[in-house]
């Protein structure tokens, strides 16, 4: 069987809804954690809300959020995959079928940086990544809606034969420029080396591993632990009103480049927006996070 | 410690100054909302031309806060409430504050020094609502008193909106010219040599 572009159609509508509507349980389980240890008892407060706000969304089959962001869907295409002809233009239209049937409607977010004139699509929209699995017989679907509030912050610099201590600064200081306006407790991504491009591929697709997960390079394992501790210790804390929980997670990825080195860091908020499913040649949909 | 207050709407001054920094409260009466830019542009064109605006804001709550605003055949109504950063409009934020005299201004992240310093002046507090939190605060949705300014889309409009028990939402800089995010800042500032010591010192893996 071939992998219907229809098939591709409605579920990446629906991968949107339910990132919309459903915060990840490892988000869920982290924020559970973060209120353990939170010793401010606004903190504590906040961490509370927050936990009976995604609650309350996901029963109530509503937004967690207003600011839906914009539609940004990274796609692994198993190399065993058998796709029908128009498989992107079929993401374009699951994302017109979500804003036309989507309950509640959605506000305008797609934003035409030249004029600031907002709508529900133009040039560019969905974003879209493409990448292979070999000899997958998939295509692994993954959407994370990216909005202002996190977006703003993030940023990408590019050092020459930079030390250990230069990158790690650079994300703490990109972190401490947010200070309290993203949501808080974020996640972080970090992309090192390559090319500029590729930087930022990598910590995108960084930020979207488990909260909780433990990086298996020794190295970034223990730069993840280190820049934890050390951006919570700015205490901007849970609505970026003091606290002990400013991060849940910083992941880190890199790849060998030259001796240009850019570093890359995207911020998620504390609702970490992420959805996945595997469409299988069998016409089969697993679902995930 | 921190206190809850559940506060009527309309405010007056002596209700705002008692606010303390860290306070959580709860709203019920009318607010007025808008997220827009091309709105603050517009009530800043209103102000210095002295026009009356179309919604009332002199004495009331003035938040950052992005509402779907659905016109149906019933008349409009409210669908859902959710925050958005409120420095994107630190700009606009004292004249507004200090020309309608605003007791109520609030969103999520904060506003600047000068808007904190105008809030002083006329007694003002800024309330940092949850991000995220849409699901919450729509359950406070009484009734849509009025919106003004349709050739926005829904989010940008300004909208006044009867509701109840919204919030809780912390007071994030008070009347008397203290910011939790200004101190917040100073304290990472502060400790931002120790944190970089202890990141540099714990590293297992020798610099290169």
């Amino acid at each position: 069987m071939t992998i219907a572009s229809q098939l591709i159609r409605s579920v990446t509508a629906k991968l949107y809804e339910i990132s919309l509507k459903k915060i990840p349980e490892d988000t869920k389980s982290a924020l559970n954690r973060a209120h353990g240890r939170e010793t401010g008892e606004l903190g504590r407060k906040m961490l509370t809300i927050m936990l009976k706000s995604a609650d309350a969304a996901e029963s109530g089959g509503t937004l967690v959020c207003s600011d839906v962001g914009v539609p940004v869907y990274l796609v692994r295409i198993g190399t065993g995959a058998r796709l029908e002809a128009g498989f992107r233009q079929a993401i374009t239209d699951g994302f017109a079928d979500l804003v036309d049937a989507i309950d509640p409607p959605i506000l305008k977010m797609v934003t035409n940086p030249l004029t600031l004139q907002r709508s529900y699509k133009g040039k560019g929209m969905p974003i879209v990544t493409f990448d292979l699995i070999d000899d997958a017989d998939y295509v692994e679907i993954i959407c994370s809606p990216k909005a202002l509030g996190t977006g703003r912050w993030e940023a990408v610099e590019t050092f020459v034969s930079p030390s250990l201590e230069t990158i790690e600064r650079y994300v703490l200081d990109t972190v401490i420029r947010a200070g309290s306006q993203p949501c808080l407790p974020m996640v972080v991504g970090v992309g090192i080396g390559g090319t500029l491009d590729y930087a930022a591929k990598m910590g995108k697709e960084a930020i979207l591993r488990p909260v909780g997960s433990v990086n298996a390079e020794p190295l970034l394992a223990d730069m993840e632990k280190r820049l934890l501790a050390a951006i919570n210790a700015t205490g901007f804390g849970p609505m970026g009103t003091g606290g002990d929980n400013t991060a849940m997670a910083v992941h880190v990825d890199y790849s060998f480049g030259h001796g240009f080195t850019p570093v890359a860091v995207f911020i998620n908020c504390w609702i970490n927006r992420r959805t996945r499913a595997r469409i299988y040649n069998s016409g089969e949909v697993t679902w995930g996070e | 410690m921190s206190t809850h207050h559940r506060l009527k709407l309309p405010l007056c001054e002596q209700d705002v100054r008692a606010l303390a920094l860290g306070d959580t409260v709860s709203l019920a009466g009318e607010i007025v909302v808008t997220i827009g830019l091309p709105t603050h542009q517009r009530i800043a064109e209103y102000l210095l031309e002295g026009k009356a605006l179309p919604i009332e804001l002199h004495g009331g709550a003035f938040l950052h806060l992005s509402c779907y605003n659905d016109e149906g055949a019933d008349g409009p109504q409210a669908l859902y409430l959710g925050t958005t950063t409120s420095t994107r409009f630190n700009a606009f934020m004292p004249s507004f504050i200090r020309g309608y005299g605003l007791r109520l201004v609030g969103g999520k992240g904060g506003l600047d020094e000068e808007c904190a310093l105008a809030m002083q002046e006329t007694g003002c507090v800024y309330l940092s609502f949850l991000g995220g939190g849409t699901a919450l605060m729509s359950q406070a949705l009484r009734r849509v008193v009025d919106v003004q300014w349709t050739d926005l889309i829904s989010q940008f409009r300004l909208i006044k909106l009867q509701v109840e028990d919204l919030g809780p939402a912390t007071v994030a800089i008070d009347a008397h010219g203290n910011s939790l995010y200004a101190n917040l800042r100073r304290n990472a500032d502060e400790r931002l040599s120790g944190i970089v010591a202890k990141l540099n010192a714990d590293r297992t893996n020798p610099p290169r």
